[in-house]
């Protein structure tokens, strides 16, 4: 028994410890990556330091080496913690020289510097990428949701400006970045008008969703011998949810009935709800997918069943119990399907 | 007088070095119940999955660009149960925000400064797409990265950057198409970074740029700035015909600490601020060349800066009673202050 018991509680802390673990695990790797940082940042300082900069910049760099050269030895050592404290300390030294670095340049190389960062900012390759990026968004979405929308145009248009771009009309690409922004707005009204219509869809399941979870909290309530007040209160609102379609109202409503939950602390088997939910989300997905055993999906249905009737019943640990061996089996499914 | 104490299983013979040994394997049943401790640890085991909280972020990647904007991606685990949820951004200048539910639908969402409140309907995840203005300031040649995270995250850095100061300690780094990516831990990081100097830090590749835009780009600056200086001379002559007259009613009200002077002429101000920074100085400058007023977008545009640099810059402007910042439909309108204090 004893030997159990130690058996039993060796597993638990190792279990508990393992996240520590990896932790270290990582740390082993994270110093390598810091020598090569750390050896990048000083090379680059190396190359802005010429013989005309001041003493104190050139101080600062010794100090900043000397730092790399002890994360060099750490790391040797296997001193971790020590390599990270160098690394640090090497960064700070290295950011401070590039800050002294950028007001001490002499005036030539102030300029050329200005002019070459105008010339970037001025360079809209960059506000051209954030719009694909956005753009393949909006046609993912468009896909998903079977809107028609043209996006020929705006590809012509995104054509255009790349060309502009790498010719350096950089003014005619801004005006070309322009269009674009105008024609999202287009494009980006169009889908929207869609998903509304599906979201009014979406709302609609989801107050039916959330009616069936009141009843269960009402019948609960009842059998826990709440008050007939408090249970009018809920009646009166599920009958006000049942009766509204639109989905603003339908939040507003909800949002109602969660604040009757709150003050009457009736919040308790909102946890289990939304696992309910979820593990609901998971079963219809599994029944989409191929290759799944129909057998084991209806044991999983009938579990779901059994769970929402001891939610009904106020069992709140037995239903706690087999929600968390259906999650189990519905991930072996899963794991079993990959 | 003194209660003997006993040592726990004292039945046990102390050895011949006199060293004090407890017995270990009998201590949790005699101090504790072993069962009752098994038991607990396996209830905290087993409620932690149920505990993982709804809104906590899943995945959350950066990518930075040169130009001192970034792009956010980040997926989140909401409550299936809440018709609705309120999500915190990075910040309140936010372009192209999309917010797809899990099974890809668009939601709806609607952002009020730096919050989105998110039309959800019982999704249990959604995915979060939007680029932002608000995470990199600029100075001189450094750029600085400053992020608060709630959770663990990944970064894309610009191409041909070069980190050359970070306070925090990545786990992972990899180069993607000579960009370097960082896995970064949660909390406050700050990380700066500079252009290689060999290369311009754009994201395309580098080619060679013709010389006249330059040229063309100093003529305008000259241009600009010859006429700045024309019309600050003949706003100074005005302004002097003004202070000549009203320069009895301004003695009387003038005290002995608080030295005021009219500031849509510059030099004044530069001699009341005589350690502002060329930058500021020259901001306004335009400032003044442009009515005493300007729109904060318009500073950025003409001064090219990133929009918290700019920020920034107002904002010490301002500490320093130069300008004053107002709001002109939606945006932030900076004027300079008609009375300018000296500095005590």
């Amino acid at each position: 028994m004893k030997s159990l018991t130690s058996f039993a509680l060796l597993i638990l802390v190792a279990s508990m410890a393992f996240g520590g673990i990896t932790s270290s695990a990582y740390a082993a790797d994270d110093s390598a990556i810091l020598l090569k940082i750390a050896k990048r940042a000083q090379e680059q300082i190396n190359n802005q330091i010429s013989n005309d900069s001041s003493d104190k910049i050139k101080k600062l760099f010794e100090k900043g080496t000397q730092q790399v050269e002890s994360l060099e030895k750490s790391l040797q050592s296997d001193d971790d913690s020590a390599a990270k404290e160098h690394f640090l300390s090497a960064m700070k030294i290295f950011k401070e020289i590039s800050r002294h670095l950028t007001i001490s340049v002499s005036d030539v190389a102030s300029q050329d510097e200005t002019a070459s960062v105008r010339d970037t900012a001025k360079n809209p390759s960059n506000d051209l990428q954030r719009l694909q990026s956005y753009l393949d968004n909006l046609r993912t979405i468009a896909k998903k949701h079977d809107a028609s929308i043209d996006f020929s145009e705006l590809d012509e248009l995104v054509v255009k400006a790349k060309k502009q771009i790498d010719a350096h009309q950089f003014a005619q690409a801004l005006d070309t970045i322009h269009e674009i922004k105008e024609t999202i707005i287009d494009v980006n009204k169009e889908l929207r008008e869609k998903a509304s219509k599906q979201e009014s869809q979406r709302a609609k399941v989801y107050a039916q969703k959330y009616l069936e979870q009141l009843d269960r909290l009402i019948e609960n309530a009842k059998n826990q011998g709440v008050s007939d007040e408090i249970i009018k209160k809920l009646e009166s609102a599920k009958e006000n949810l049942s009766s509204i379609d639109d989905p603003r109202q339908i939040i507003e409503e909800i949002r109602k009935i969660m604040s009757l939950k709150d003050q009457f602390e009736l919040t308790k088997n909102d946890r289990l709800e939304s696992r309910i939910l979820q593990v609901e989300k998971t079963l219809s997905r599994l029944y989409q997918v191929d290759g799944v055993d129909e057998e084991d999906l209806s044991n999983a249905e009938i579990t779901l069943q059994s769970i929402k009737q001891n939610l009904n019943d106020g069992e709140f640990e037995t239903a706690n119990e087999q929600l968390r061996d259906l999650a189990k089996q519905l991930a072996e499914i899963k794991n079993s399907l990959q | 007088m003194y209660p003997e104490i006993v040592p726990i299983h004292r039945k046990e013979s102390l050895r011949e070095d006199g060293m004090l040994f407890v017995r270990t394997d009998g201590i949790l049943e005699t101090m504790v119940k072993a069962p009752l401790i098994i038991a607990g640890l396996m209830i905290v085991a087993l409620t932690m999955p149920i505990q993982t909280s709804f809104g906590s972020t899943r995945m959350l990647d950066l990518t930075l660009y040169s130009d001192g904007s970034a792009h956010i991606s980040s997926q989140l685990e909401v409550d299936p149960l809440d018709p609705d949820y309120e999500v915190s951004l990075f910040g309140s200048s936010i372009d192209n925000f999309v917010v797809v539910g899990e099974n890809g639908f668009l939601l709806s969402s609607e952002i009020i400064d730096d919050k989105a409140m998110i039309d959800t309907f019982g999704s249990s995840s959604v995915s979060i797409d939007y680029d932002i203005h608000d995470l990199i300031s600029k100075e001189g040649r450094v750029w600085t990265f400053t992020l608060d995270s709630p959770t663990d995250y990944s970064l894309l850095m610009p191409t041909n950057s070069i980190i050359v100061g970070m306070d925090a300690l990545p786990s992972n780094m990899d180069l993607i198409n000579d960009q370097t990516k960082l896995d970064l831990s949660s909390g406050l990081s700050e990380i700066n970074y500079i252009f290689g100097s060999t290369q311009p830090p754009t994201t395309q590749p580098p080619t060679t740029i013709p010389e006249q835009p330059n040229n063309d780009i100093n003529t305008i600056i000259l241009a600009g700035a010859s006429v700045a200086a024309a019309i600050s001379g003949v706003v100074i002559m005005i302004k002097r015909k003004q202070t000549k007259s009203s320069s009895v009613i301004q003695t009387e009200v003038i005290s002995k600490s608080q030295i005021k002077t009219d500031t849509t002429d510059t030099e004044n101000i530069f001699n009341l601020r005589p350690d502002m920074r060329e930058d500021d100085k020259e901001i306004i400058k335009f400032i003044s060349a442009n009515g005493g007023e300007a729109l904060e977008s318009d500073l950025r545009k003409k001064f090219l800066q990133p929009r918290t640099t700019m920020w920034r810059v107002v904002k010490r402007l301002e500490r320093e009673g130069v300008i004053e910042i107002s709001k002109k439909d939606l945006q932030n309108l900076v004027k300079l202050k008609k009375d300018l204090e000296e500095e005590e």
